[in-house]
């Protein structure tokens, strides 16, 4: 018999410690690879979506009429790169599309707007232009527009057209960006997960095997070499489960990722999620080296019960613990903020099960009988399953926080939103029509609800000095400042601030500025608008999720007379009219046929559905981290009470039946996960509190208010409990028929102490 | 004649190994009186542990009875009755203390608070048990754990547990087994006098003829028709019954 051979038998014994640590490889690996390639397919189609929406510009007449059919056929005819578009809005639940010409557009090259460059995308909701042309005659809203490359000058056009800026929606840069940070912190959060559970399993069949290590270093065999076969026996078992679990992995992220992909699209009217094949080298290689690291991290593995050893570093990680508190609370830049996350994580770790097993001796002091016992066992079951206890502790923790960020982000973007969308339409304002047309007809309007002027555009920071050292802002100007924006819940206020904004007194910022400049209620702001300054003081902060520019919120009146406004619309409540005849009217009053009424209810609707959708990814992902957990805790239990299930069985010589040594086993169960779950809860709501209140305002330069959700807590409770009960009942199948001695000498001896 | 403590009467036990199945033990059947020992001897594989796990119910026989202080069992008792092993349960609790080679106490708990638990699980007060240590000799060990004290010193542990609890019968499968030949006759003279003092009954499983020979009684198992056989330790006037 070789020495591998020799090693290896301990797996011929115990062929389903075997399969437990093969199937914590492949679920690790699933998960892990899931997780990564969602975000990184998802990476690639928001840089795809990137390219598709950004930085195109369209042609329009000077004379302010609608582009035509014959306006394209002249454009082409003087020989200029243009491709039609035309936008056909159908009645829900159809929604939008948009016609393009691929032969058009053959002269943008790979840019060409609609087309993302890649055959990995759909071809929703983009359709041949004869397509939509027939759907804008068959009942549909149809909008067209004639796009130009960025690289065509204003002086190549014809006489009678000028360029303009052109979007397909709102850029998915930013948001994008906060999503993937929030799937790239689950993915190194899931990856910390699986190693640790990796590593316990495989430490509990250590144990087992110390025996023979210690047997063979009697025969003379060197440590070097039992240690080599080891590493040759894991990264064998490795290969084999890698492969398996990165294809399941691949497979969850493409069931997951079709809710992904259907909420991009919803959220940028474009298919954005591709669906690509992506590499498996990077996946198979980091989960390789993560099982090996976290198997064979050190050789004291060979010796000693890691777990009993580790605590002893506690001190050090209490300094890590401060130290790392401290690095999130004060960190002004995200590497900083990290650092501190994973710091608190590590020592965390560390302290818990220690923590956890003190708590336990401390309260077995108190007791008697039994009941000592128990509580003397639970201290032992905390130190020997170190490990999957704070594997399932991070994910308790990242599940409650997860939960928690979901349902305040829902919560106050819900309410946000609803602000920001009061009135019940939004009309944009043709260009080359005067605003004040459209004023001057709704104020006249018996009947119309209330309404108001917005006129978007930017403004340049100074600082007091005058110099502009300071960043462009978006300005967002309202007239007048009524219902629709008062009611706006602002994060900090100077009194009277609404009135006074109305009045021209002052301004508000929204918070990612007021956190860049540091501004509160009473600082004052200048800034330039048309080449003229202005100084305002601040006379309150508003909430604006989902982007990271400053804005300066305005009454009209402060806007300079020669000021141009990149975006003008009306927000209206219609009243007691119909939309359709406010809409008329002001088309008529601006003798323009091209006007459209938007429904802000169905936006909103769209909106939420979302977000709704997006999160439903991340839960989705959480649970799954936990059910892994759970069921890594299940493998370790039962490994482990392999070597505790003698003391149940002296428990049943000493008297007890055997359904009363079963209730100690469940009692000891349920307690471990119910502390597991206690632990885990201010772990996940610090990490609510990072997410919202400092990652947040860091990457992006807004916040959400912290809340916390006991009735979750509860669940999350429960669900722990029921973990244990389920341990409890398969350990407990082990006390049926009769137990043998212990054939260790550690455990005969009560080494496991 | 005292009523024994332990009647046996036709006990059978089979084991099965795969397709085959083996006799361990075969329609054995003996009494022993109250406060007397008795050693069962024999080649590995004879049956002495596995009858000792019979006299506390630990496994059930496939035929035969038994009358451990006069509650009686027989073979299929769990099926017909259905508390057979809450009785069994109760006896083991307060009148059966059991003692096996080695791993006899709770590896969490100190020596003290082995003998305490194993003493509250008999009904039996618990003040006593740091006397039970000290006269075994472990006054000085009491508050330690069981890694922390030598083999020799955990058995005499274990005998304080037992002792703890009042019991009327002890069952000890090879309580020297894994000692020093000088540390078992240590634990073997506080097995003997204690029992002698308490006055309980003593059922031991030793390979050691010197062992088996301080019993007054001695069950060779493997002999084909194991009998019941007087001692020289059997006072002349005790007759094996």
């Amino acid at each position: 018999m070789t020495l591998f051979a020799a090693l290896f038998s301990h797996y011929r014994r115990h062929p389903l410690q075997l399969l437990a640590l093969a199937l914590m490889i492949v679920l690790a690996t699933t998960l892990w690879t899931g997780v990564h390639h969602l975000t990184d397919r998802a990476r690639v189609s928001l840089a795809e979506s990137e390219r598709a929406v950004a930085g195109q510009q369209q042609l329009v007449r000077d004379d302010g009429q609608p582009v035509t059919v014959q306006d394209f056929a002249n454009l082409r005819r003087a020989g200029l790169c243009v491709m039609p578009w035309l936008e056909v809005r159908r009645p829900p639940p159809a929604g939008r599309v948009i016609g393009v010409d691929p032969f058009a557009a053959t002269c943008f090259g790979d840019q060409a707007p609609g087309q993302a460059g890649s055959d990995a995308l759909n071809g929703e909701p983009f359709l041949d232009i004869g397509e939509a042309a027939q759907l804008s005659t068959n009942g549909g809203e149809g909008v067209l527009s004639l796009l130009v490359p960025q690289t065509v000058d204003p002086a190549q056009l014809p006489p009678g057209y000028q360029l303009r800026g052109f979007s397909l929606g709102p850029a998915t840069g930013e948001l994008g960006e906060s999503f993937l940070l929030n799937l790239d912190a689950l993915g190194v959060l899931v990856l910390l997960i699986t190693a640790l559970l990796v590593r316990s399993v495989y430490q509990l069949g250590l144990v087992q095997r110390r025996e023979s290590f210690a047997l063979l270093t009697r025969f003379g065999v060197p440590g070097g070499r039992v240690w080599g076969w080891l590493l040759a026996e894991m990264a064998a078992l490795t290969a084999l489960c890698v492969l398996p679990g990165l294809w399941l992995g691949r497979w969850l992220a493409a069931l997951l990722g079709g809710g992904f992909g259907a909420a991009l699209e919803n959220l940028f009217d474009t298919p954005l999620y591709a669906v690509g094949a992506g590499g498996v080298a990077v996946p198979a290689l980091v989960m390789g080296a993560v099982v090996l690291a976290a198997c064979f991290a050190d050789r004291r593995l060979l010796r000693y019960l890691p777990a009993a050893r580790y605590v002893g570093t506690w001190p050090a990680a209490l300094v890590g613990l401060v130290v790392g508190l401290l690095l999130v609370r004060f960190a002004t830049v995200l590497g900083w903020l990290f650092a501190g996350i994973a710091l608190v994580f590590v020592a965390v770790g560390v302290l818990t099960p220690r923590a956890l097993a003190g708590m336990a001796q401390w309260r077995a002091r108190a007791g008697e009988g039994l009941g000592k016992w128990r509580r003397r066992e639970l201290a032992v079951v905390f130190r020997r399953l170190a490990l999957p206890v704070v594997a399932l502790q991070f994910a308790v923790a990242m599940v409650l926080a997860v939960q928690a960020l979901v349902s305040t982000f829902e919560n106050t973007f819900e309410v946000w939103l609803g602000q920001r969308l009061e009135a019940e339409f939004y009309v944009e304002v043709p260009a080359f029509v005067a605003v004040a047309d459209g004023v001057h007809y709704l104020d006249g309007l018996a009947g119309l609800g209330d309404w108001h002027l917005v006129q978007r555009g930017r403004a340049q920071l100074e600082s007091a000095g005058g110099t502009p050292a300071l960043p462009q802002v978006d300005l967002f100007a309202i007239s007048p400042v009524g219902p629709l924006v008062t009611g706006w819940t602002l994060l900090v206020a100077a009194p009277d601030a609404w009135s006074r904004l109305a009045a021209g007194e002052g301004v508000m910022v929204n918070e990612q500025l007021a956190r860049r400049q540091g501004y509160e209620p009473g600082d004052t702001i200048t800034f330039r608008l048309d080449g003229r300054a202005r100084t305002l003081p601040v006379l309150g902060v508003y909430a604006d999720y989902g982007r990271p520019a400053g804005e300066i919120l305005t009454a009209g009146q402060v806007l300079p007379a020669a000021f141009q406004p990149r975006f003008v619309s009306f927000s209206i409540n219609p009243g007691a009219l119909a939309m359709d005849d406010v809409r008329q009217g002001l088309a008529a009053a601006w003798g323009t046929e091209a006007l459209t009424a938007r429904d802000n209810q169905s936006i909103q609707t769209l909106a939420s559905g979302v977000f709704d959708q997006t999160f439903l990814l991340t839960r989705a992902i959480t649970v799954l981290t936990l059910v892994l957990a759970g069921a890594s805790l299940l493998i370790m239990g039962w490994v482990f009470f392999t070597t505790r299930v003698w003391y149940y069985r002296l428990l049943s010589v000493w008297g007890l039946t055997r359904r009363e040594a079963a209730n100690q086993l469940r009692w000891l169960a349920v307690a471990l996960t119910g502390c597991v779950a206690l632990v885990a809860l201010p772990l996940g709501v610090w990490l609510t509190w990072v997410l919202v209140a400092r990652i947040n305002p860091l990457a992006f330069g807004w916040s959400l208010p912290m809340a916390v959700y006991p009735g979750f807590w509860l669940e999350m409770l429960g669900w722990c409990l029921l973990i244990g009960v389920v341990i409890s009942l398969l350990m407990g199948r082990q006390l049926r028929g009769l137990t043998p001695a212990p054939a260790m000498a550690n455990v005969a001896a009560g080494g496991e102490r | 004649m005292t009523e024994p403590v332990v009647q046996v009467t036709g006990l059978s036990k089979r084991f099965a190994t795969g397709a085959d199945a083996v006799t361990v033990l075969a329609e054995l059947s003996f009494a022993l009186p109250a406060g007397a020992s008795l050693a069962l001897t024999g080649r590995s594989g004879s049956g002495k542990s596995t009858l000792l796990n019979l006299l506390c119910g630990l496994e059930a026989p496939e035929a035969g009875r038994l009358q451990v202080f006069g509650e009686a069992f027989a073979a299929g008792d769990d099926g017909v009755a259905g508390d057979a092993s809450a009785r069994w349960a109760r006896l083991r609790r307060r009148a059966i203390g059991v003692v096996f080679q080695d791993a006899n106490l709770m590896p969490a708990l100190t020596l003290l608070e082995n003998v305490r638990l194993r003493a509250t699980l008999a009904g039996q007060p618990t003040a006593p048990a740091a006397d039970w240590l000290a006269r075994l000799g472990l006054a000085e060990l009491a508050n330690r754990y069981p890694d922390q004290v030598s083999g020799g010193q955990r058995q005499r542990a274990a005998l304080a547990m037992v002792f703890a609890m009042n019991p009327g019968l002890i069952l000890a499968d090879e309580p020297t087994g894994s000692l020093d030949h000088h540390t078992a006759d240590d634990v073997a003279d506080s097995l003997f006098s204690l029992q002698q003092h308490s006055g309980c009954g003593l059922i031991l499983a030793t390979h050691d003829p010197a062992l088996a020979a301080r019993c007054q009684y001695r069950l060779d198992l493997g002999h084909d028709r194991p009998e019941l056989a007087a001692t020289s330790a059997l006072p002349s006037a005790a007759a094996p019954p």
